[in-house]
């Protein structure tokens, strides 16, 4: 019995040399009296790390990745308070957009996983508007659009797995208007528009600044995205000084936004098509021709957002 | 890869970035385990996936209390496998293809890799069900001694005799073959 347990603890100490690299003949080298018994099993384990080699294919992969994260998300959103992270002028905003809601926020909450042969996906849908009306910058609404954009892929799939593909068009057609929509609010924001404030719902009439303040309104960063407080109008000298300090700082929080913004675009420019492609090899023939015209709506569209973003 | 306790312990608070870097760290090893155990591409795509969704939803319950996340991430895999092969009815058809190999690799190479690998997942399949797992979990999920013990519930001296046993009879099968 004793015997028989050295044995055992000399062929894995042999077997974790191999994983580290060693040969069999250097493993039998330390062992000389039981080579002729470790040699043919060592052999046989050899054989066996060839498993190794088995890879999973690249499209299943890119599908798996795609599908893990937005459960991910999915998760993480559950979890999440619905008012976490935000302030007093966004706060009120969605207690408006809940009364709004007659039939409560519940209904908004389980719309917004909801699929498109569901009932509450119209209201996913209008609740992403308010959303986007809602949200102050151009730069805040680009990256709503890519959150959008993954709805859609995901609703894409989900259509094209069930072989709707008349569905699976109007999706597209909807990711083609968040892809367009994403590439002209990065232009925009490049060109040095001004935020927009909660356009409607505006804050205070500008015209109660005095004429030489032409300076922009703050610009709100992405993380605290508020309404703007309407403040006493400092002199002119006061706002020249603060203004550039604010102006370098808010120039910095921009082009940081701009850069995270173009790597969540980049990983969903690769993510996404790849999403798709795999789903072609799983989809009745009649789903192709529409699933096909997402892959290049969503190629298209990433490229061109890139290419705006650079 | 960070401090694989630290990644845990964030991933438990729905850190995606984390969560994220364990996915990456484990995905081939267990998609390598459940194809071995189960011996089809399609199956072993499905259930790999699911063991990873599956993780998601109990990450919340899982405790460091000694027993490493691998192993209670291979456990949850091997529970899929284990219900898989419960439903299956009829025996699950090896199916291989040369994508499971890399592409880049020499055409001569691969095509005797694929030989091999076809040989040593049929061979296996005649294992018993506790020495496949010995097996898969040794060579296809790279675990030590010590992670397989955890996994299955078995002192390291049990899974020491199991995979001499193990290799033993994964000889006889293949030099019959």
């Amino acid at each position: 019995m004793k015997k028989s347990s050295d044995f055992e603890n000399i062929l894995d100490a042999c077997l974790e040399r191999l994983v580290k690299g060693e040969t069999v003949e250097q493993c039998l080298e330390s062992y000389p009296e039981l080579a002729v018994q470790l040699e043919p099993l060592l052999r046989t384990a050899q054989a066996a790390r060839e498993v190794s080699a088995i890879l999973p294919r690249a499209e299943f992969k890119a599908r798996a990745r795609y599908e893990f994260r937005s459960a991910l998300q999915a998760a993480t959103t559950k979890r999440r308070l619905p008012l976490f992270g935000l302030r007093r002028g966004w706060v009120m905003a969605l207690m408006i957009v809940s009364i709004l809601l007659v039939s409560g926020g519940g209904t908004a909450a389980a719309a917004s996983n909801s699929m498109p042969d569901s009932r509450l996906y119209p209201v996913k849908l209008a609740t992403e508007q308010v959303q986007l009306a809602l949200t102050p910058s151009d730069m805040g609404k680009a990256r709503l659009c890519t959150v959008l954009a993954d709805k859609r892929i995901a609703e894409i799939i989900y259509m094209a797995d069930k072989g709707d593909a008349q569905c699976v068009e109007v999706i597209t057609q909807r990711l083609d208007e968040r892809l367009t929509e994403l590439t002209m609010l990065v232009s925009a924001s490049e060109a040095g528009d001004t935020p927009q404030v909660l356009t409607e719902v505006p804050a205070e009439p500008p015209s109660e600044l005095p004429e030489e303040s032409t300076v922009a309104p703050p610009v709100p960063s992405e993380e605290v995205e508020t309404v703007p407080v309407p403040a006493p109008v400092p002199s002119d000298k006061a706002i020249d000084d603060s203004n550039k300090g604010d102006s370098n700082k808010d120039d910095h929080a921009k082009n940081n936004n701009r850069a995270k913004l173009r790597v969540a675009v980049a990983v969903y420019a690769a993510d996404h098509p790849a999403a798709l492609r795999a789903e072609l090899r799983r989809v009745p023939a009649s789903v192709r021709p529409a699933l096909r015209r997402a892959i290049s709506v969503s190629e298209a569209g990433y490229k061109k957002a890139l290419a705006a973003l650079d | 890869m960070q401090d694989e306790e630290s990644l845990v312990r964030r991933a438990k608070q729905r850190d995606e970035e984390a969560f994220t870097q364990l996915y990456e760290e484990y995905f081939d090893k267990i998609y390598r385990y459940v194809t071995l155990r189960v011996g089809d591409r399609m199956e072993a795509e499905d259930i790999t996936q699911q063991v990873f969704l599956n993780a998601i939803k109990a990450i919340s319950s899982f405790r460091w209390k000694g027993v490493p996340f691998s192993a209670w991430l291979f456990r949850i895999a091997h529970n899929q496998v284990v219900d898989y092969l419960r439903k299956k009815a009829k025996r699950a058809t090896v199916v291989f293809e040369e994508s499971l190999l890399t592409s880049d690799d020499d055409p001569q190479l691969v095509f005797e890799h694929k030989l091999d690998i076809k040989r040593l997942v049929s061979a296996t399949k005649k294992l018993t069900p506790a020495q496949q797992e010995v097996i898969s979990l040794r060579f296809a999920g790279e675990m030590s001694v010590a992670r397989v013990a955890e996994v299955m519930g078995k002192s390291e001296g049990a899974v020491k005799a199991l995979q001499h046993s193990a290799i033993v009879a994964l000889r006889r099968v293949l030099s019959v073959a």
